[in-house]
């Protein structure tokens, strides 16, 4: 098996040590479990009661926009300790002591964290799912499909956070990270609202500003929230700019990616 | 075995490694000495490509040291060994093993005979943690001749060992010399390296001030000890 595998599979057995991983799964799973009460109930809007599966179709849309962000908590936590615990703990002098190329032990811890990540949050997501599912008779399609666009997001972090991490002290790269989310959030958020029918019809459209060039360039973290939203609620995606919001991110990615090895490439050990 | 040409490695102002040229043998027990701060851990951080020389070139069998495939023959004691508190030695060597390519089977009849060689069987499933500095610096030693290595790099590594630890690692590598394994220990232990090294280099302030057979270096009536302050005074002279 390449050595690549090899780190990857080192990297989630050593990520699944830690007990706290465990308890945050279980709470993670009954916090889930506790929002299975919403499906049950009676609900009257406007004076006419809704079904119970429009009802759990909308909480399980934002409950599933809630997994997310938990995650990117989560992920960031875990990845900002990845290269100092390992050159702390003696696991960097394990490694590239041996025949190992340095994109190899880079590439398969990052890999190895965004699997087990990706894995953790598609078991929440897949409760919801199932839940759904049996309160209801009807399964929401798309809805684990989703789960799986929503993890390059889960990529985008763990890569932004190892890469700062090579220059700041960890929480702060995991802050930082946090702050491009937020920007990214308000930015793409404003202009989704901009966008929603309801506002266009009640504000007057300013022919002259459209989104600045920063905005339609900047990491789209939320935008593929709202793509994974519409694979969902099987509607349109109104994206910010002529790229899709999968390739400005994967673009993001590489280029990240990129510079962390060249900068990691450079560390001396 | 290892060739270094015109090696040169500066930490901003301070030159570590000055314009070092030379060849270690295959076979050769080769001994690099020197006070603290003489660049000898520079030098062996960059025979494995930790740090990269400012200028020069190093090769091992031919294939720069930039290259992972010269860390194929290589097993490697760190000064400061450490292995992950959360691993046991068990769970250390299979990872070292994992990693030259070895598996399954092959993988345990490995890690099991060199936990005999470094007399740590029946402690090798204890998590690191509970293990002494001699136990740890045992299982680094182990990790670093598993899978039968041409070149042993062996940073300090009897420090820190009691008398009866020091005798159990000299033991351990005379019966590697008798196997022709190339070893380069970097030590501060004088008396150590006279008992176990052939050849020896003295460095200071990032220079090879002498290198030569051991034999050679120390004269009748003295020690390598007595030579080696004799060349250190004499350069701050």
């Amino acid at each position: 098996m390449n050595n690549f595998l090899k780190i990857a599979a080192f990297t989630i057995v050593d990520q699944m040590r830690h007990k706290s991983f465990y308890v945050l799964l279980v709470v993670s799973i009954l916090f889930v479990l506790m929002i299975r009460g919403c499906y049950q109930g009676e609900y009257i809007v406007n004076g006419k009661q809704i079904n119970n599966i429009t009802i759990a179709w909308q909480v399980s849309r934002i409950v599933f926009q809630m997994i997310a962000v938990g995650m990117f908590f989560m992920v960031s936590m875990l990845a900002m300790k990845i290269f100092s615990r390992d050159q702390a703990d003696g696991s960097l002098i394990l490694f590239l002591s041996r025949p190992v190329f340095r994109w190899q032990y880079v590439f398969g811890r990052i890999a190895g964290t965004w699997a087990l990540c990706l894995v953790f949050m598609f078991l929440l997501h897949l409760t919801i799912f199932l839940t759904v599912w049996t309160k209801t008779g009807a399964p929401i399609p798309g809805y684990l499909a989703a789960s799986l666009v929503i993890s390059i997001n889960l990529l985008f972090v763990i890569v932004c956070v190892c890469f700062l991490s090579l220059f700041m002290p960890d929480f702060i790269s995991a802050v930082f990270t946090m702050g491009i989310l937020l920007v990214g959030f308000i930015s793409d958020g404003g202009q989704q609202i901009l966008n929603n029918e309801i506002v266009k019809s009640a504000v007057a459209p300013d022919v002259n500003t459209g989104p600045a060039l920063w905005r339609i360039l900047y990491p789209k973290v939320f935008m593929v929230q709202a793509y994974a939203d519409s694979i969902i609620s099987q509607s349109r995606l109104n994206p910010m700019g002529p790229f899709h919001p999968m390739l400005n991110l994967s673009v993001f990615i590489l280029l990240i990616m990129t510079l962390l090895l060249i900068s990691f490439n450079k560390k001396e050990i | 075995m290892i060739s270094l040409n015109s090696v040169t490695k500066i930490f901003g102002t301070f030159t570590a490694v000055d314009n070092i040229s030379y060849t270690i043998e295959a076979g050769d027990h080769f001994a690099l000495l020197g006070p603290n701060g003489a660049g000898k851990t520079t030098l062996v951080r960059m025979l494995l490509d930790f740090i990269k020389p400012t200028a020069g070139r190093i090769t091992i069998s031919g294939v720069p040291v930039s290259d992972p495939e010269s860390r194929k023959q290589i097993g490697y004691l760190a000064e400061q060994h450490v292995i992950p508190p959360y691993l046991s030695g068990l769970g250390y060597l299979m990872r070292h093993a994992s990693l030259i390519g070895l598996s399954g089977k092959n993988a345990a009849v490995e890690v099991d005979r060199v936990l005999e060689m470094v007399a740590m069987k029946g402690d090798e499933k204890k998590k690191s943690v509970a293990y002494s500095k001699g136990m740890k610096q045992r299982i680094g030693l182990a990790a670093a001749i598993l899978g039968h290595p041409k070149l042993l790099i062996l940073d300090e590594p009897i420090a820190g060992l009691d008398p009866i630890g020091i005798r159990q690692v000299r033991k351990i590598l005379e019966n590697l010399y008798d196997k022709g394994i190339t070893v380069i220990l970097n030590s501060h232990l004088l008396s150590e390296v006279e008992k176990t090294c052939k050849t020896a280099a003295i460095m200071y302030k990032g220079k090879i001030l002498i290198r030569d057979s051991i034999r050679s270096i120390v004269k009748d009536g003295e020690t390598l000890e007595d030579v080696f302050i004799k060349y250190i005074e004499n350069e701050n002279e």
